[in-house]
């Protein structure tokens, strides 16, 4: 009796001992990963990449540089100024034919974003008497840090949400597993001036936001929903359709859509507040659009377009080219999380199944599927905080069953260190930036350099 | 705890004021450049940077003298090409590039300008050139060539 005493005693101690472990590494998770990405940061362009603001990252950003810098909304000041070593067209910003107008590529949103990091780097440099053209060096660097931080906060919000209805060992798996699994840490920290950072932060604060309004929809929550689904449109315009999650929470059957639209009904004032908001939100990018073109809504990609005959559903999901499955393989634990979910994480599926497909047939769809130069498939950045839920759904129902569960770990591990060890072959360049072939891969797999 | 917290709170104020102190005249900014492309050289072995339409650079705050070479690229347009020169945001001068539709590409166009006699109490001055081409979609600017300072 004292034996076997002795040895629940030595157990509980034990599962004690790991519990304080888990919400220890739980509490500190956020400010490592920050802590790492700074490393990171510094490494990559100190010795690998010139400049923060780069590529895709210079058209999000060009209206601070015009609007602060140059005091200039109409970009003249700018096209013939720019930009700090940038040759033709890179800068994102183009003549609209009919006005003779300058019109940006990208919209808004991640201008809006980046703000208070383009605040520091201009009183910075007014401080230390460096050029406050909007390039320079505190521009690049600290600018260029904003997508790092906001995927931290984007990491500790879905560490909110997924607390409230998951344990401590479910969301630490999940959280490492989408940060170090996927391609997020790349987009926070190689590419971090590019929308999906900021998209990745915006959709998991929609998804705490909307968890909280319906369960007490308090002006707080109404104002800050608001305001997040206007940003959500402002940085990058297709992913309007994941505020479908507010209106869809918890449905499953017809029944709850039903229910749901009582209750919206009975907060319509509220809920009318909220569309009001959104839309003044919204309103300064169709004020743009209409400045720029005389019309409200417009194609901003001059080359863009859809085949939506022929969307690249493969290329997608499963190539190697850019397959999001193909690079981030621990992901289809989170497709397997859709059927095992239970719970608060149930009541979502629809709408994520539903979203998700749609976004995917847009992607494939969009002329260049592949998002050009990236590692992974960069649009499903922005999913990532949705892919979070079933992940932990999948960690919660392997939980358990013992024998899924080390079969689960073991895999999950081994997925995290192969997408880490992508990573760096990405940033090194052994991986190629684009077209990576089979063939290409197989003889790359796992090499250094 | 109050203690332990008021003691950082200090800490916290002495760094960022000793921050404040060092990045008001940071030893680095010498080296620092903006708006110029990587260094390349000529046909005659001569050392260049492309600038684009705004380019920065800085002299020590000791220097007297400066001494710019410039020459456009190739002829674009019949407007002159004209690049000003300002100091710590001060105007300094404006540079008219002669010949914009027969630029004579082995003639650098040197100027020597007497830099700001001000007393500062920074070790640099920052210069900036402002290149007046009225081109669109080209973000080239002239080609800078070797910077000589007269210092005392």
């Amino acid at each position: 009796m004292t034996a076997v005493g002795d040895s629940d005693s030595r157990r509980s101690e034990h599962r004690s001992l790991a519990d304080r472990a888990i919400r220890a590494a739980l509490l500190h998770f956020v400010a490592a990963t920050a802590a790492l990405g700074l490393v990171g940061y510094a490494y990559v362009y100190t010795f690998l990449i010139d400049a923060p603001i780069h590529s895709d990252g210079v058209s999000y950003y060009v209206y601070l540089p015009a609007w602060i810098g140059d005091g200039d909304p109409t970009f003249e000041t700018l096209a013939r100024d720019c930009c700090g070593g940038f040759t033709a067209d890179p800068i994102g910003i183009h003549r609209w034919p009919e006005t003779k107008r300058w019109l940006a590529v990208h919209p808004i949103g991640v201008a809006i974003l980046m703000l208070p990091f383009f605040l520091v780097a201009h009183a910075l440099s007014w401080w230390s008497n460096l050029p406050r053209d909007g390039f320079s060096f505190y521009y690049q660097y600290v600018v260029g840090a904003a997508g790092l931080a906001y995927v931290a906060a984007g990491l500790a919000l879905l560490r909110q949400l997924l607390l409230r209805h998951f344990s401590e060992a479910v969301v630490l798996a999940t959280l490492v597993t989408i940060a170090f699994g996927t391609n997020l840490f790349h987009y926070a920290v190689y590419d971090g001036t590019f929308s999906h950072a900021f998209s990745f932060f915006l959709i998991v604060s929609l998804l705490l936001l909307a968890d909280l309004w319906w369960e007490a929809p308090g002006w707080p929550t109404s104002i800050g929903l608001s305001v997040v689904a206007a940003l959500i449109v402002l940085v990058r315009h297709p992913n309007a359709m994941f505020l479908a999650f507010v209106p869809l929470y918890g449905v499953r059957r017809s029944s709850d859509l039903a229910s749901n639209l009582h209750r919206l009904w009975q907060r319509r004032g509220l809920v009318t507040a909220m569309i009001g908001m959104t839309m003044c939100g919204v309103a300064p990018q169709l004020a743009v659009y209409k400045w720029a073109t005389t019309h409200w809504i417009v194609k901003s990609d001059p080359d863009g377009r859809f085949t939506f005959a022929s969307p690249h559903l493969f290329g997608t999901l499963f190539s190697v080219e850019r397959g999001v499955f193909f690079w981030s393989p621990v992901l289809l634990f989170a497709v397997a999380g859709l059927w095992v979910a239970r719970g608060w994480a149930r009541g979502w599926v629809a709408v994520t199944v539903a979203v998700l497909l749609a976004n995917t047939y847009l992607m494939a769809s969009w002329y260049m599927w592949y998002f050009g130069v990236g590692y992974g498939h960069r649009a499903y950045v922005d999913a990532l905080g949705v892919f979070g839920i079933y992940l932990a759904a999948f960690f919660a129902w392997a939980a358990e069953r013992p024998r899924v569960a080390t079969a689960v770990r073991t895999v999950t591990a081994a997925l995290v260190v192969l997408s880490v060890l992508q990573t760096m072959q990405y940033w090194t360049g052994v991986i190629p930036g684009e077209k990576t072939t089979w063939d290409q891969y197989r003889a790359l797999f796992l090499r250094v350099r | 705890m109050t203690g332990i917290r008021s003691l950082a709170a200090v800490a916290l104020a002495a760094a960022l004021a000793a921050a404040a102190i060092y990045l008001h005249d940071p030893p680095w900014v010498g080296s620092l450049t903006s708006g110029l492309r990587p260094r390349e050289t000529d046909a005659h072995g001569a050392t260049f940077r492309w600038t684009t339409g705004r380019a920065s650079f800085f002299v020590p705050s000791d220097a007297t003298v400066m001494t710019l070479q410039l020459r456009p690229g190739a002829p674009l347009s019949k407007t002159p090409v004209t690049v000003d020169v300002n100091v710590d945001d001060r105007r300094l001068a404006t540079i008219e590039l002669p010949d914009p539709l027969h630029p004579d590409p082995d003639r650098w166009v040197l100027t020597s300008l007497p830099l700001p006699r001000r007393a500062t109490s920074r070790r640099f001055r920052r210069v900036d050139l402002r290149v007046h081409r009225w081109l669109d979609q080209f973000h080239l600017g002239v080609q800078l060539g070797a910077i000589e300072l007269k210092r005392p």
